[in-house]
């Protein structure tokens, strides 16, 4: 028995897989999750590319905690719904893609996060936004899109 | 209901829906995107109506608005086809009429903030605390809208009736 097999059959994994209401309520907190951490990210991406410039980018750091908070909600329940059919989202090549864009897209958040702490200027007090941070938020945002798209795709291929 | 899926079952965009295989998971990734933008646009809008986020100017929220609009347009076509493509399943389904009641509530409270809010916010302080009506309409959204991703989420496990 692998690892994956024996995650399966630990009691945890049974008491998702098979209490009635265990699972639909990981899947409404994986829900909920992905809407902040997706819908807040996204919209620091959209801003760092030109969207709603009346909204000044510094004021979003704030809101990044609660896009964290979210990340946290996601991953959690993401990995106890994980236990449950662990030895099939192994194998599954669009989990393992939409694992890895979540990976990177939370990398390139906090990379986008520590820059905008660091961006002030010193003498006029503005915000610069350069060129290569535009190119992460644009990353950023493909990172969030994947991870929908392989996502939704592991029902089906 | 019943007549309406009976009316479409058989039509030309039901026959489209259910024969095109790649069709339902595009739809599917669309919903998922437009929850996403409309969803993400909402927390900052309503958050800061609620009187978080004080750094955020309240008078500029509005430009977020339009993310809003482009979330909720990607939802409503592709929900439609959803209803074409599986019209029994849905008009018959408990949790599938209270999302879409929750959805004509969140649209009211939308007209309320357009009709009571929209008018006098660039009279608010730009960083400054909130009336109780903004409070209580960007609550009522926030909430909604939670209501309307929870009962969607959960319309696959949960039984017809």
């Amino acid at each position: 028995m692998g690892p994956f097999e024996w995650l399966e059959n630990t009691s945890v994994a049974l008491w998702v897989g098979e209490s009635l209401w265990a699972y639909p309520f990981m899947l409404s907190l994986h829900g909920i999750g992905l809407a902040i951490l997706v819908g807040v990210f996204v919209m620091l991406d959209l801003r760092l590319l030109g969207s709603f410039k009346e909204i000044r980018v510094d004021s979003f750091l704030p809101v990044l905690k609660l896009a964290w908070v979210g990340f946290v909600v996601h991953a959690i329940s993401g990995a106890f719904l994980f236990t449950s059919q662990a030895s099939y989202f192994i194998t599954s090549t669009p989990f393992l893609l939409k694992i890895a864009m979540i990976f990177v897209g939370a990398i390139l958040a906090a990379i986008i996060q520590s820059r905008l702490r660091n961006a002030r200027d010193a003498t006029s007090g503005e915000w610069m936004i350069d060129g290569s941070t535009k190119i992460v938020a644009a990353l950023s945002l493909a990172m969030w899109m994947g991870a929908i798209v392989t996502g939704r795709l592991i029902a089906y291929l | 209901m019943e007549s309406l899926a009976q009316s479409i079952e058989g039509g030309a965009i039901y026959t489209w829906v259910t024969s095109t295989y790649w069709l339902w998971p595009l739809m599917e990734i669309i919903h998922f995107i437009g929850l996403s933008l409309l969803l993400g646009a909402l927390i900052v809008i309503d958050l800061r109506l609620m009187g978080y986020f004080r750094g955020i100017n309240i008078r500029a929220t509005h430009s977020l608005l339009p993310w809003v609009f482009v979330g909720f347009a990607m939802n409503l076509v592709t929900g439609v086809l959803f209803f074409f493509g599986d019209p029994f399943r849905y008009a018959g389904h408990t949790g599938f009429q209270i999302k879409m009641g929750l959805v004509v509530l969140a649209g009211l409270n939308a007209l309320w903030y357009y009709w009571k809010l929209h008018p006098v916010i660039n009279t608010w302080e730009p960083d400054g605390d909130t009336p109780p009506l903004a409070k209580t309409i960007a609550f009522i959204s926030l909430l909604t809208w939670t209501g309307v991703l929870l009962l969607g989420r959960l319309i696959p496990y949960v039984s017809t009736g």
